[in-house]
């Protein structure tokens, strides 16, 4: 029954991709791809509920093979969630024209091609998918953007990280096969260089598809100049497949890694966490700020997935069950929230013709609809009460709180440190949905495109309404949803399924009864200030008229912590001040803060390579003769090592 | 439930909602006789809370339902705070649970109402405030995390009545790390209620407010709301400093006949700290909440390294 629906969701979206391509039955095409992917999320949900699995089991072999199970359910279940919102959403930001109509039916394959990876169970199938995914994308830029040199430069980039990163994958996925490891964890020892070795190329392979800091270069520039659904795609879920796997290879295959692994996971995710939310507030960009938020929750679930690996090296099953519980609710509620806001900037984009912070401004009363939806998921995101984020962020902060808690010194003081990153990261992420929200949806306008602004078509509205609505309904009952996540642990675990979180070792968080005060007794308070009003006045400028000049900009809302952080993130700033006859005529100012990451490690790393290979062109003379004579060489040197015995 | 219960209970409701304006009330009234002046009354903020009341609110032009909506979120969060705050370790069950962790969420829903606000005024006084309080907000979060992290590794959860519990009476403070995060708390708890030397609630000179600053474009009821979270604030940390950071009894009764005591004591003290330290640079507060920081970090180490097993 379940796999009927599974099957038939996906023959949808394959069916759906086909009817996209033709201009006649665009639209059709786009509506058949969302119910297909309506049809994979409650399979995988269904999956996910029941406890059931579906198909075959994993293997180490290399043919074709593929199942669901709890696991694959919940990232299914995302996945087509996200898809659905974001199909709809297509209908009418995807123009009916040949790019259009061609990044539609690659939506379609983008889809199933992650399915694939989530439904996978042999390596060859995995490995396949995985480098699909990250191949697809990649023809959606280019087509999207006509292939343009930023789009061509980016493109480089992304498939050169994630290419060199993705060697770990195959490194891991090949040495679990070979050692017939896959989805089974009693075949490889605890605390042996095979095991090490694998946890290691596993972390950097998989942690550079998620995006995890140092790793991430790439996605600040890809996902930003992707058609908004796709980048919703890209951020929501493709950067989860890397979660995913490294949930499958460090939870599920690797059996009890040593503590220092974990301090490792916890130190990487604490770096991605803070540096994702630090780098997002000096964005001027709206989609390139919501990509490096991007980075800081994955970072959070890196996190939650470091606090696991400890706690179950310490023998503390229990709450080891709680963290990865929070990492994957984590996983979900992110996959909803950032769609959430990419659709929305994409709609931004539509009507407004450009996304840079400061001149945006004012559309939520133009649009209040979409800048409703927007405002829930930028409180969301910040992990504000009653809302899905503060529900995972809590349970995460939960976790990491109780690595301490199972003692040991050095793990101990690791976790209080990750604890306090995490504490940072939700502060500064408030702080930059703050400015978000305040730049894009409130005050006056900012330019003259943001007052001629119209509320978003009603697929696109009802896309991000209904994403809004899932971050409202999943802040209420995620316990419905911990407990069945915490029992995907490997290892035996009770969690209560109740609506709201009530674990042991905490003050519990009934988040039905926190959502019912809020919204209560704000409406109550809002009853009690009554309608007794003046007349409206204007703001209080000392007097002046609150002009254009006197708006507030990105830069100027995150100047006290650019100056607090100084020593950390180098700001670059110029000032040229131009005077003729004693008299100043004008002064202009310039600031950036540079992506350190960026300048310090992979600069020299590519200009050291682009060095080295124009060291090799040197071999290349180009002469037939200098070649033979290589080949002359290789030949003598091989049998001169074949004499000697060297090869056996 | 027991009759302690019902007296914590009470006392947590009467003292968090009604009393909580004579907390900054009693400060200002000392302060300024530690000062050489008369000063208000203690009650001076009741009197003020009775005329705002009274008088109608002024909206802004051009602002949407982020303004207007500011003040009663405000004040249903710290309603909500001061329910999850128990008076004592036995409390009630309001519903709300009573986790340490998601009082910090709460906070932070406060912050962002009048952070949001203050861009729907788009009024420069307003954002400079938001802007600077949402800086010092960074480090606050991390101090008041470590801080209570101690209390709570010794008691085992995040529950506040068990962390109360715990804390009690002498051999909790027999590892010196309840003692530092003590510290830590003491100056997060006065970032967080705007006091010197991170903020002076005395002034509004519009380029040295933080927590003001905010609060400019409100009047009337709405400004009412405000001021008494502002009120309630105080009573959230001054509650958690005597019941978790300082030692207490351990039998309920007593400890709720001490509490008075204390927090007018720790009244007294916030009027000596503000005559006696000038507001530090707001470039330097972040840096002392920093030390406040590792200070808690400390803590933790000491902690651990006591209960090593």
């Amino acid at each position: 029954m379940i796999g009927a629906l599974l099957l038939g969701g996906l023959a949808a979206l394959a069916l759906g991709g086909l009817l996209a391509a033709p201009r006649s039955t665009f639209r059709t095409g786009l509506t058949v791809q969302a119910c297909g992917a309506a049809a994979v999320s409650v399979a995988g949900f269904l999956v996910l509920a029941t406890g059931s699995t579906l198909g075959k089991g994993f293997t180490s072999e290399f043919a074709p093979r593929f199942g669901v199970d709890g696991l694959s359910g919940l990232f299914l279940g995302a996945l087509g969630l996200v898809a659905a919102a974001a199909l709809v959403f297509s209908r009418d930001y995807l123009e009916a024209d040949g790019r259009g109509r061609t990044v539609a039916a690659l939506t379609a394959l983008l889809v199933l091609v992650l399915a694939g990876v989530f439904c996978a169970r042999d390596p060859l199938t995995f490995l396949t998918g995985w480098e699909l995914m990250t191949l697809v994308p990649a023809i959606v830029i280019l087509v999207a953007r006509n292939a343009d040199r930023v789009a061509r430069n980016t493109v480089f980039v992304y498939l050169a990280v994630t290419h060199l990163g993705g060697v770990g994958t195959w490194i891991a996925i090949l040495l679990l096969a070979r050692a017939g490891a896959i989805g089974d964890p009693t075949v490889i020892s605890s605390g042996s260089g095979l095991q090490i070795a694998i946890a290691l190329t596993a972390l950097v392979g998989m942690g550079t598809k998620a995006g995890v800091m140092p790793f991430h270069v790439w996605l600040p520039r890809a996902h930003p100049i992707a058609p908004a659904p796709v980048s919703a795609l890209m951020s929501g879920v493709m950067i989860k497949a890397g979660i995913y796997a490294l949930v499958r290879v460090l939870v599920d295959w690797l059996g009890v890694l040593p503590v220092w692994f974990g301090v490792l996971v916890l130190a990487l995710g604490a770096l991605s966490a803070v540096g994702g939310v630090v780098y997002a507030l000096f964005q001027h960009e709206l989609k390139r700020l919501l990509a490096f938020h991007s980075v800081e929750n994955i970072g959070i679930i890196v996190l939650g997935i470091g606090a696991c690996l400890l706690l179950h090296t310490r023998g503390a099953d229990m709450w080891a069950s709680f963290a990865l519980a929070a990492a994957l609710l984590h996983t979900l509620n992110h996959a909803v929230f950032k769609a959430l806001l990419f659709l929305g900037a994409g709609a931004f984009e539509r009507t407004v013709g450009s996304l840079e912070l400061d001149r945006l401004g004012g559309l939520l009363r133009r649009m209040p609809w979409t800048g409703g939806a927007f405002l829930v998921g930028a409180m969301a995101i910040a992990g504000l009460p009653p809302l899905n984020g503060f529900a995972s962020e809590w349970l995460t902060l939960q976790a990491l709180l109780h690595v301490p808690a199972f003692g040991g010194v050095g793990a101990g003081t690791a976790g209080a440190i990750a604890l306090a990153a995490l504490a940072a990261t939700a502060a500064l992420a408030v702080f930059c949905f703050v400015k978000v929200g305040g730049l894009v949806l409130l005050g006056p306008p900012r330019a003259r495109a943001d007052a001629s602004a119209r509320e978003a078509p009603w697929p696109m509205r009802s896309a991000v309404v209904f994403l809004a609505l899932a971050c409202a309904v999943l802040g209420l009952v995620p316990g419905l949803l911990f407990g069945v996540l915490a029992g995907l642990a490997p290892w035996s675990s009770d969690a209560p399924t109740t609506a709201g979180l009530h674990l042991p070792g905490t003050g519990s968080l009934p988040t039905i009864g926190i959502a019912i005060a809020l919204v209560g007794l704000t409406g109550s308070f809002f009853f009690l200030r009554g309608g007794r009003r003046a007349a409206p006045a204007p703001s209080w400028a000392c007097g002046q008229d609150l002009g254009r000049e006197l708006n507030w900009t990105s830069a100027g809302f995150t100047k006290p912590l650019r100056l607090v952080l100084e020593p950390l993130l180098r700001p670059e700033r110029e000032t040229t001040v131009t005077v003729e006859g004693g008299v100043v005529q004008s002064v202009s100012y310039s600031g950036r803060v540079p992506h350190l990451i960026d300048e310090r490690i992979y600069r020299p790393i590519a200009r050291i390579s682009l060095g080295g290979a124009r060291q090799a062109r040197r071999l290349q003379s180009g002469s037939i003769g200098t070649y033979a004579a290589y080949l002359i060489a290789l030949v003598v040197v091989l049998l001169a090592v074949v004499r000697l015995g060297v090869l056996g | 439930m027991s009759a302690a219960t019902w007296a914590s209970g009470a006392v947590q409701i009467v003292g968090g909602l009604l009393l909580a304006p004579l907390l900054p009330g009693l400060v200002q009234h000392w302060k300024a006789r530690l000062q050489g002046r008369r000063g208000p009354s203690p009650f001076q903020p009741y009197r003020e809370l009775r005329r705002l009341w009274r008088k109608s609110a002024v909206d802004v032009e051009g602002t949407t339902a982020v303004y207007r909506l500011a003040p009663p979120v405000v004040a249903a969060t710290l309603v909500s705070a001061v329910l999850l705050v128990p008076a004592s370790r036995l409390a009630p069950n309001w519903g709300l649970g009573h986790d340490m962790l998601a009082l910090a969420g709460m906070l932070a829903l406060a912050r962002f109402a009048v952070a949001a606000a203050s861009w729907d005024v788009a009024n420069g006084f307003a954002l400079m405030g938001a802007s600077r309080d949402l800086t010092i907000s960074v480090f606050v979060e991390v101090g008041l995390v470590l801080a209570v992290t101690v209390p709570a590794l010794i008691a085992g959860t995040t529950d506040m009545p068990a962390m109360v519990a715990a804390t009690s009476g002498a051999q909790a403070w027999s590892n010196p790390g309840l003692a530092l995060a003590a510290a830590a708390f003491a100056v997060v708890a006065i970032a967080e209620i705007g006091r010197q030397p991170v903020d002076n609630p005395d002034t509004h000179l519009e380029l040295t407010m933080i927590h003001e600053g905010p609060l400019l474009e409100y009047a009337g009821r709405d400004l009412a709301l405000l001021q008494w979270a502002g009120a309630a604030r105080h009573w959230l940390v001054l509650v958690l400093a005597a019941q978790v950071f300082l030692p207490h009894p351990s039998n309920p009764w007593l400890e709720l006949a001490t509490l008075p005591l204390v927090l007018t004591a720790l009244c007294a003290g916030l009027a000596a700290t503000e005559s006696a330290v000038a507001k530090v640079r707001i470039l330097v507060a972040p840096r002392l909440i920093g030390v406040g920081a590792v200070v808690a970090l400390l803590g933790i180490v000491t902690w651990l390294i006591g209960n090593a097993p």
